[in-house]
């Protein structure tokens, strides 16, 4: 099964009630492998958001991941990198919130850049980024009790 | 059985014919009876607060108790709802944030200050449950709960008298009668006004940093009001000059580069020579006004809010004299949303203009020429022709205007009900919210709106 990495940015997790209607909303729809609190400092989102570096936003979005702790998830479920982009909802909060109302950047992003969460784009970066935030996990070892439950 | 009969026999009742004598005794009534009814009346200083929206974070300040509230559907308020809070206290301001809400009060027990809503980042102070001994942190505040302010030796109740808040997405700066500052809350971005500590706790903090307005703009000058973005602070003197702090990356603090920053620092472009009367932010995007009537700008202007021309700047660093404002009269108030500007001038016309609902009518548009709504929407008709806007204001995602009646319109996004307009809707023109009192302050949060009243008697 496709697996994919969730992060719930640092606004989201001070806000209580967010944080636990998002967490609820992955647990109906995946199966949570690992999941922990990370910071993602300057030097990690410099690794992370290698494709962003020179565009505009590169330095606010930066900035704002480091302003406190997220919360990055390894999700799994059949087609999930579209499905949590499904429920993540278009990038600009602004615009999310008239053309798609429920999703989670509708309910809980502030503005375009504190947009609530991140979700991997393809099968590819996914696997970079959880590399990079769970350095500790093989994703071979975990394909293999899989096949074997 | 009895039923019909009874039904039969009503039905020739009503058809029944009277002589001219029986009318008049009929109609004849024994005054004796009449009660003289008084009416109840409020205190005649007593402000009463409205609230409505979002509720789960506590910011409402309605529940009293969390057990019942789990019982029933508490989710969002759709009503503007009487605050029993404000009915015992005296409350002469209010601030909203992101999830929370500061009163400024008058009590004689000494406290000036109440808050509630999420207090994850002590956006709040530091609050206590039951037992000192054991000091549990509430990560959510149901109930307004005083806010200590740490006073200096001699400092008196008067002293700590709020004389301007504002509140950010998770900061709280308050200015007292004295000219101290206090922040309260999260600082990852210098938004406090001290400088930034590399993974500071800021849950269960009983920090509230101080500073005397001689620090910030000298001896010679006084702070009139605070000004909170989402993640930065903006200070305007008496003199009209402004100064800034906290998160720099779409510019809005002004300060001619797109850092944080920690410290209070002066900021000038545009504005250097001018006298600032007022500010205006609700998110990332800074609108400024001079005694003149000028419109000034900085921050974020990716809808196009404060630049249209080709080539145009999304984030502009630098106080700047907006062109686009040009030719809508002399202004006399701004406000600044998520991704929309609204200007007020001095012949009562609401001007908006961005990305949004700007209250043209049933859809999202985008438009950097700022256009009026009509007077009639406001409430002005052939019985009150007099009638005209005297204040707006604006949340990240919604928009609202006060008429010389105190009467309150909203439209917008109706994010968790926070347009208090009865329904979940996104409202796409002007409409009176139902507020049982005269509209003197109104506090637009993120996703929970609050109204400081005067009752009509």
């Amino acid at each position: 099964m496709e697996i994919t990495l969730a992060v719930i940015k640092p606004h989201v997790l001070r806000n209580t009630y967010a944080f636990q209607q998002v967490k609820q909303l992955i647990k109906q729809n995946f199966n949570v492998l690992q999941a922990k609190e990370v910071r993602i400092t300057k030097e990690l989102s410099e690794q992370f958001y290698a494709e962003h570096q020179g565009k505009f936003f590169y330095h606010r979005l930066t900035s704002f991941m480091n302003s406190g702790p997220c919360y990055a998830l390894i999700l799994q479920s059949e087609a999930c990198i579209q499905k949590w982009r499904s429920l993540m909802g278009p990038t600009k909060v602004f615009r999310a919130v008239y053309s798609e109302p429920q999703c989670i950047r509708a309910l809980y992003g502030l503005s375009d850049t504190r947009n609530a969460c991140h979700g991997s784009d393809s099968e590819a970066s996914a696997l970079r980024e959880i590399a990079i935030l769970f350095p500790e996990f093989q994703v071979k070892s975990t394909a293999k009790t899989q096949v074997k439950q | 059985m009895l039923k019909t009969v009874r039904n039969v026999a009503a039905i020739p009742q009503l058809t029944r014919q009277y002589t001219a004598k029986a009318k008049r005794s009929v109609l004849l009534q024994d005054t004796k009876k009449i009660k003289d009814y008084e009416p109840k009346l409020s205190k005649k200083a007593g402000h009463r607060v409205y609230v409505w929206g979002f509720q789960e974070t506590g910011a409402l300040g309605l529940q009293t108790d969390v057990k019942k509230a789990k019982e029933r559907y508490t989710e969002m308020v759709h009503h503007p709802t009487r605050l029993q809070f404000s009915d015992n206290t005296d409350i002469s301001d209010v601030a909203t944030g992101y999830g929370f809400t500061a009163y400024a009060v008058q009590r004689s027990d000494g406290e000036t200050l109440f808050g509630c809503g999420l207090n994850t980042d002590s956006q709040l102070g530091f609050q206590v449950k039951g037992n000192p001994k054991d000091p549990a942190n509430l990560d959510v505040i149901i109930y307004p709960t005083a806010i200590r302010l740490p006073r200096e030796n001699g400092e008196t109740d008067d002293d700590m008298q709020v004389l301007s808040m504002s509140a950010g997405r998770a900061h709280l700066v308050v200015v007292t009668r004295n000219g101290t500052v206090f922040t309260l809350g999260n600082n990852s971005y210098g938004q406090c006004g001290r400088s930034i500590i590399d993974e500071e706790r800021y849950s269960g903090s009983a920090l509230v940093h101080r500073i005397s307005q001689a620090d910030i703009c000298g001896e010679d000058d006084e702070i009139v009001s605070v000004e909170c973005g989402q993640d930065h602070t903006m200070f305007l003197t008496k003199l009209g000059r402004v100064y800034t702090c906290g998160w720099g990356a779409d510019g809005q603090t002004g300060q001619g580069n797109y850092h944080t920053a920690g410290k209070i620092t002066r900021i000038a472009g545009d504005i250097e020579k001018e006298r600032i009367v007022h500010l205006a932010c609700a998110s990332d995007c800074v609108l400024a006004l001079n005694e003149g009537g000028d419109v000034f700008g900085w921050g974020n202007s990716e809808y196009g809010q404060l630049d249209d021309s080709e080539n145009a700047q999304t984030q502009i660093n630098t106080p700047r004299a907006l062109t686009l404002t040009k030719g809508i009269g002399k202004i006399k108030s701004v406000a600044a949303g998520g991704s929309f500007c609204m200007a007020l001038n001095t012949e009562g016309l609401v001007y908006t203009w961005g990305y949004g609902i700007l209250g043209f009518g049933p859809f999202v548009e985008q438009t950097s020429k700022p256009q009026h709504l009509l007077p009639p929407l406001f409430g002005r008709n052939d019985f009150s022709n007099a009638t005209t806007v005297v204040s707006i204001g604006c949340g990240v995602f919604h928009m609202g205007a006060v008429n010389s009646d105190g009467d309150l319109f909203m439209w917008g996004k109706n994010r968790f009900g926070h347009l208090g307009l009865g329904h979940k809707k996104d409202q796409f023109f002007p409409f009176k919210t139902a507020i049982n009192g005269k509209a003197i302050k109104v506090s637009y949060g993120v996703d929970h709106t609050v109204a400081l009243c005067r009752p009509y008697i």
